[in-house]
């Protein structure tokens, strides 16, 4: 450790400074935005007339469900797929793992398109379906709720099972077959073992998955489209469709105060339950 | 849980995770016009084609150009920094970590319109350069993250050694610490790498007509198109991906840094 504080400072100011300068301060000024009349009152006006049109409610009560469905439904495929990697062999733990990190290296607008190829009239689902007979049209499978669904869990899976994996490794290797022993059901041993044991990987892997989901552009953008809204496709549109600058501010409070809550709420659950 | 039950739901949870990726590949090795799973026939011709569209070799160009520069940029003030909030007791050091990280938390698409309105457009900067500080800051929080961790795994004595034996202080960081942080700065390298080439969110409103970034170049023309060559494009770009990040595991141990 060294004293000498201010050629620490001299060696960090540049970091800080270009990002207050850059970045900061301008998300500070596009915040502030909604919270002006034209008059430059302060006022919550901005915020009463978002909330006040039925589609904006519809898009920001769509964009939650899909933050928690997607949350929760990674949550579950997560501990089943964990589990099962900190109980295989080193070798092919470690060659599995890696297949769960690789599609974090791909880019999102790849593998986001891959869906179009499934889901799209000409794709694969749909040729099932009317090659089964099971409809004589294709069935419009693209830009429904479930396709954004399917894609964003897709995206952010992986950030949940690297986090579920990483909490599980430090379980001692008896503890589940001891409580087996013991006369635990399965349902007990999750509840009663893994759980508690792994509630911080929860906590972090829930936060990640859940602001990715909120915050995510392209997977809305291409699977949801104009049909399916999402808080920042339709915060896109505001500004290129209708130049609405004090929505986009609303919009952009919004998302900014979903993610900081869902970390202060996810970690008060993390320390209350025992 | 038995080997099979094992097997079975890691195979469907791999399955769900890359499967469509490698439907992306055969959709792009289409003999055929339109995009369709199984291909009408196989060829290569898409994976030909994607190198010869103008605006794709444009905006390849572009990509390339702020993934290695901006990355640069932000280790060069990146580096300082987590030397100084590792091995400097400074006050505030917090609040400058926080600074520091925000670009993360915030999300991406805010990020692009805030500058645009309040950094761009009043001080009449280009739009080259508009992406270039962009990723820079976005880029940031993870150079500092990574060169810390490597920081924190390098004792400070070392330092303090070579500077009683005669080393000034820059010596004593030119001579010891850098050659001993080396992987971390080329993790940290490759990691900035990989996110400003897939960043998409922040640069959609800085992006103008003829100046854009590839992954925003092929969502305009996936909207436009619907022939196999953004599936060719996606597979190509894929494999530099996976290519990079295996050869710096095998050369360095990559995931030791992230």
């Amino acid at each position: 450790m060294f004293l000498n504080r201010s050629e620490g400072l001299a060696l960090a100011l540049p970091a800080a400074l270009f990002t207050f300068l850059v970045f900061l301060m301008p998300v500070g000024i596009l915040l502030s935005v909604a919270f002006q009349t034209d008059t430059g009152a302060w006022s919550l006006q901005g915020y009463i007339d978002f909330f006040s049109q039925p589609l904006n409610q519809t898009v920001f009560f769509r964009t939650l469900k899909l933050g928690i469905l997607v949350a929760g439904t990674s949550a579950v495929i997560g501990y089943l797929a964990a589990f099962c990697i900190v109980n295989l062999p080193t070798t092919s733990r470690g060659r599995i793992f890696g297949l769960v990190v690789l599609p974090l290296m791909i880019s999102p607008v790849a593998r986001t398109y891959a869906w179009i190829v499934i889901l799209g009239r000409t794709g694969i689902v749909n040729d099932v379906i009317v090659g089964l007979g099971l409809s004589d049209t294709p069935i419009r499978l693209l830009f429904t709720e479930t396709a954004v669904f399917i894609g964003l869990l897709q995206l952010f899976l992986p950030l949940m099972i690297i986090s579920l994996v990483s909490s599980m490794e430090n379980i001692p290797k008896d503890v589940v077959p001891a409580a087996r022993v013991l006369g635990a059901s399965w349902f007990q041993v999750f509840f009663r073992v893994i759980l508690p044991l792994t509630k911080e990987g929860l906590v972090i892997g829930g936060t990640l998955v859940f602001t990715g989901a909120l915050t995510a552009y392209i997977t809305p953008a291409i699977l949801g489209g104009s049909k399916v809204l999402m808080l920042e496709t339709l915060l896109y549109q505001k500004v290129n469709v209708s130049n609405d600058f004090v929505s986009a501010s609303v919009i952009a409070m919004i998302l900014i105060v979903m993610c900081f809550s869902a970390n202060l709420v996810l970690k008060r659950i993390a320390s209350v339950k025992r | 849980m038995s080997r099979l039950t094992i097997w079975i739901i890691l195979g469907a949870t791999l399955t769900f995770l890359i499967g469509p990726f490698l439907i992306v590949i055969f959709a792009g090795m289409s003999a055929g016009e339109a995009l369709a799973f199984p291909p009408q026939g196989l060829s290569l011709k898409w994976y030909a084609k994607v190198f010869t569209v103008e605006s794709f070799q444009a905006s390849f160009a572009l990509s390339m150009f702020l993934a290695v520069f901006g990355t640069i940029a932000a280790l060069l003030i990146g580096i300082p920094a987590a030397y100084a909030l590792n091995r400097y007791d400074l006050p505030g050091s917090e609040t400058i970590r926080t600074i520091v990280a925000a670009p993360i938390i915030v999300p991406g698409i805010i990020v692009g319109l805030a500058l645009l309105r309040y950094f761009v457009v009043p001080l009449n900067v280009t739009i080259t350069m508009a992406l270039f500080v962009t990723h820079t800051a976005l880029v940031l929080p993870y150079a500092v993250r990574v060169v810390s961790s490597s920081l924190n795994n390098l004792r400070a004595d070392m330092e303090e050694a070579a500077v009683i034996l005669g080393c000034t202080r820059l010596q004593a960081f030119t001579k010891v610490v850098l050659p001993n942080i080396r992987g971390g700065i080329l993790a940290a390298f490759i990691l900035g790498f990989v996110t400003s080439f897939n960043e998409v969110p922040a640069s959609l409103f800085l992006s103008g007509p003829g100046v854009r970034t590839l992954p925003i170049d092929m969502l305009s023309y996936m909207e436009i198109t619907f022939d196999p060559s953004v599936a060719a494009l996606s597979a190509l770009l894929a494999f530099m991906s996976v290519a990079i990040v295996f050869i710096a595991e095998r050369l360095l141990g990559f995931s030791r840094y992230v």
